[in-house]
Parts: structure tokens; sequence; C-alpha cells
């Protein structure tokens, strides 16, 4: 637990430090923004739980992708992995402890973007469903929280990182459902959304703002958990590998 | 030269396809399957057309990214000793990284047209080729001029670069005509690169008069000098101030 709360402390001093930390909570309002704009152009209020979710999912898989998975990578640029992995506290609470805090932190765009949807175009979101709403959030946030730790060790292990995490962005937001949803795609391409964990968020999250009850809570909880917990089992693997080899290869102290 | 030597070490042809490529066609797909959801194939042609001509703008947007890098590789005392004139040698390291996004972005255009059923008439449509130059010229105008701005404040490129492609994006109209804003702010709006060569884009394809999509693209060529006036008329200047006040470092 000391070593978790040690990786949440430094994260937060982390992104203190460096304004590109906070850069989702300067997006999130302009794409609520965006979205709103459309519905309104269009005529669809009915639609403002569309635009109310999606800019918090763009902000979460951004923290994501560049906070988060970037952890590992940055201790071994920084030169204190060495010193991570030599120390007796657990090297993977450490990097939980930041993964998870990144995450958490990343709660305060739903606060946001609902400030911007109700300051700028007089619009309330109603949580029609609270308590399977909260359910969604924190099962989507461990979900988060476990995909990040699969990122986190997969770009240590591929070359191509940088250019992945530019480019992991929209693809998943189609894929995920985020605004449009899935059902929206093309019949071929939905079985990959089913296994991308956002999509079965994204719909859920929505479900809770509609005033029509929430079908299938549990299970559609449970596909959320279970997909985020497969992202953080190839997270562990690919993390054991790492320390695998470098110990093997003598790497640490040179990488 | 430099430009091109630093973007060729970004990119090799497979990572171009599998990430930047496939990051182009999923954002315009993402934006264009609203009209879906909407189901108003106007509304689909309006959120493609705005947002692939978007690229054009957001890579010469990411262009900041390489002039501001000047000083994190430790070379800006280098090109500051050197009898060049630094802006012309900033604006160069990213002429790729525009070109590029001009590129993708036709080829977002041309690609997702079709599927999303949206007709190009022919020939009139090959005018889009150079407008779409003209918007990305003129965001890198913008883009070179806020490079400067920011030259003393390296650590925020990454907030500002990002902070300013959502708002180009959601005040140029790509997703909403620029009529649906207050008067206030379609008139900023007007002032920004993108929006008025972007309206000559989609006044080429929906078959208006000639005489209007003159106007739009004079229009756009207009702002383009303008941010391209500033940008030459302060970046000595920021530069020069950084030299004099010691916020300028050179390595970081």
């Amino acid at each position: 637990v000391r070593a978790f709360l040690a990786g949440a402390s430094i994260q937060l001093r982390f992104m203190r430090a460096y304004p590109d930390a906070v850069i989702p909570f300067f997006t999130a309002p302009m794409f609520t923004v965006i979205f709103m704009m459309i519905f309104k152009h269009a005529g669809r209020a009915d639609l403002t739980a569309y635009a109310a979710i999606a800019p918090v999912f763009i902000a979460l898989w951004w923290l994501a992708l560049f906070n988060s998975g970037w952890a590992i990578t940055l201790e071994r640029w920084n030169g204190t992995l060495e010193m991570l992995v030599a120390a007796p506290s657990s090297f993977a609470a450490t990097i939980l402890g930041r993964i998870t805090t990144t995450t958490m932190i990343g709660v305060v765009s739903f606060v946001e973007t609902w400030l911007v949807a109700r300051l700028i175009f007089g619009t309330t979101v109603t949580i029609h469903h609270p308590w399977a709403f909260v359910a969604t959030v924190v099962v989507t946030l461990a979900a988060m929280a476990g995909t990040a730790v699969a990122m986190s060790s997969l770009f240590v292990l591929a070359r191509n990182a940088v250019t992945f995490s530019n480019s992991a962005s929209y693809p998943f937001y189609v894929l995920g459902g985020i605004l449009v949803p899935v059902s929206a795609l093309p019949h071929w391409i939905r079985p990959v959304s089913a296994i991308v964990f956002l999509s079965w968020s994204a719909d859920l999250l929505r479900a809770t703002l509609n005033s029509a009850p929430v079908h299938d809570l549990a299970f559609r909880l449970g596909m959320i958990a279970l997909l985020g917990a497969c992202g953080f089992a190839v997270g562990a693997w690919a993390m054991r590998v790492i320390l695998v080899r470098v110990r093997d290869t003598g790497e640490l102290g040179t990488t | 030269v430099s430009g091109a030597n630093d973007y060729f070490a970004i990119f090799t042809l497979k990572s171009w396809i599998l990430g930047w490529f496939l990051r182009i066609i999923s954002q315009v797909t993402f934006f264009a399957l609203i009209g879906t959801l909407l189901q108003s194939d106007e509304q689909t042609k309006f959120f493609l057309i705005g947002n692939a001509v978007m690229v054009a703008g957001m890579g010469a947007t990411f262009a900041m990214n390489m002039t501001t890098a000047e000083r994190g590789n430790g070379t800006l005392s280098l090109l500051l000793a050197s009898p060049s004139r630094p802006v012309v040698v900033f604006a160069s390291r990213g002429i790729y990284v525009m070109a590029d996004a001009v590129f993708s972005a036709l080829l977002g255009l041309f690609i997702l047209g079709p599927a999303f059923g949206l007709h190009f008439p022919m020939p009139r449509t090959i005018l889009v080729v150079p407008l779409t130059l003209l918007v990305g010229f003129s965001a890198y105008c913008f883009s070179t001029f806020l490079a400067g701005v920011i030259l003393r404040r390296r650590e925020i490129t990454g907030l500002v670069v990002n902070a300013t492609i959502v708002t180009l994006m959601a005040l140029c109209g790509v997703n909403v005509p620029v009529s649906f804003y207050p008067g206030w702010l379609e008139a900023i709006s007007r002032c920004l690169p993108i929006t008025n060569g972007l309206e000559a884009i989609r006044a080429v394809i929906d078959g208006d008069s000639w005489s209007t999509i003159a106007a739009h693209a004079g229009a756009e060529l207009l702002v383009a000098l303008a941010w391209l006036t500033l940008a030459l008329a302060t970046f000595g200047r920021f530069l020069h101030a950084g030299q004099r006040d010691g916020t300028l470092d050179y390595a970081s």
C-alpha cells in the first residue's frame, strides 16, 4: 500500500510540473462545445447525453494513452527504473499507484463537460439511474486503469510505441462508439467493437442518462470488468517479461 | 532540407500508413458517422468535408512542435548564431508536416467521400486540391505565429498545440455553419485560418458560382497573409526578448 501511495504521490507531482498532463482538461470542454453545437444545430436535444459522455471518454482515453501509458517508459528515460526495480517495494504497486491516480483525476472531466453543457448551452444532464451510473463509472475507471497497465508495459516492448500512442485515439473512439453507438457501424466491424471495453461503457453510461429502464446491467458491467481485467492481465504479464528481460540481459543500467 | 530529414526520421511508410493515416481515416469517419446518427445525408457530407479539410489545418498546427523542438534539441544557439533568419529556418522545418497534412486531408476526403455516398462533380472538384493547400498554408502561418509566442515557454507547446486544434475545430465552421455562431464569434471565426477556405471548398463541391468561390478563397488568402506578416514581424522580437531576459534556455 505504501508503494501504491508513493506512486500516487509522485504522479500528482508530475502532473503539476508538466502542463502536457492537463491537456485533456482543456480539450474536453472544447469537445463538449463541438458536440453540443452539432446536436443543437441539428435540433436534436434528445442526443444531449451523447454529447455529455463522449468528451469524458476522450479525456480518460487520452490520460490512459499519454500519461499512464508512458509511466514505465519515462522511468526508463529518467534513469529511475533501476532504483524502482531494486527497491524492496513492489514495482507493480508503484506503477499501479501512478496509473490509478491519473485515471481518478480523469473524473474531473465529467464535471467540466457537464458545467459547459449547463453554462454555455443551458442544458442540464440528468442522471436517471444514479446507482447504475455510479457503478458504471467505477467499473469503467477500473477497466481504464487495467488497459493503461497493458499500454504502459507494452509501450516498453513495442518499438513503435510513440506512433501507436499518437494514432490510437480516433480508431478507438470509433470502435468504442463513444459518440455514435456501435449499432451505427457496419456489421462486419461490430465484433471488433465488442472486445473494446469502451463500447460497453459508453452504451451503458448513455443508458443511465436515459429515462428508459437499463437492461442487463449486471451482464454489461461484467463485460466491462472482464475486458478491463484482460487488459490488466496482459499488462501484468508484459511487466514480468520486461523485468526478467532487463535483468537477464543486463540492459537495466543502459536503457 | 533539414525539415525533410526531420520528417523522414519520424515516419517510415509502414508507420505512416498504420499510424498516421489510420488515425486520419478514423478521425474523419468519427465525425462523418454523426451524420449517420442524425440520419441526414446533408449533415454527413458537411461533417465529412469539414473534418477532412480540418486535417490539413491540424497537421499545420502540429508543425508548431517542430519549431519549438529546436530549443529542446539544443540547436537554437547555433541557429541564432547563423546568418540565416531564424523564422525562415523555423518555417522550413515544419513545411513537410504541413505538406503531409494537406495530402492526408485530400486522401481522407477522396477515399471516405465515396464510401459515405458523397458525389464529387468533375472537373471543378480538382479545385479542391489547391484550396486545401491554401487552408494548410493559412493554418501554417497561424501556427508559426503561435510558435513565436510560445518559444520561450517550450513546456506548454503540447498544451497550446492541442488546445489550438480543438479551438479551430470548434470555431472554423468545421462541424456547424459559421452562420450558427453569434455575430461576434462569426467575426472572430472569419479572421482565423480554415474558415474561409473551407467555405470555398464546400462551394466548389456544392456547385456554387465561381464568384462565391473566389470571394471565399480570396478571404482565406488574405487571412493567411495577415498571419504570415504577423509571424514575420513578431518572431524575431520574441526571440530577442528571450535572449535579453535569459528565458531562452538553449536546451532542456
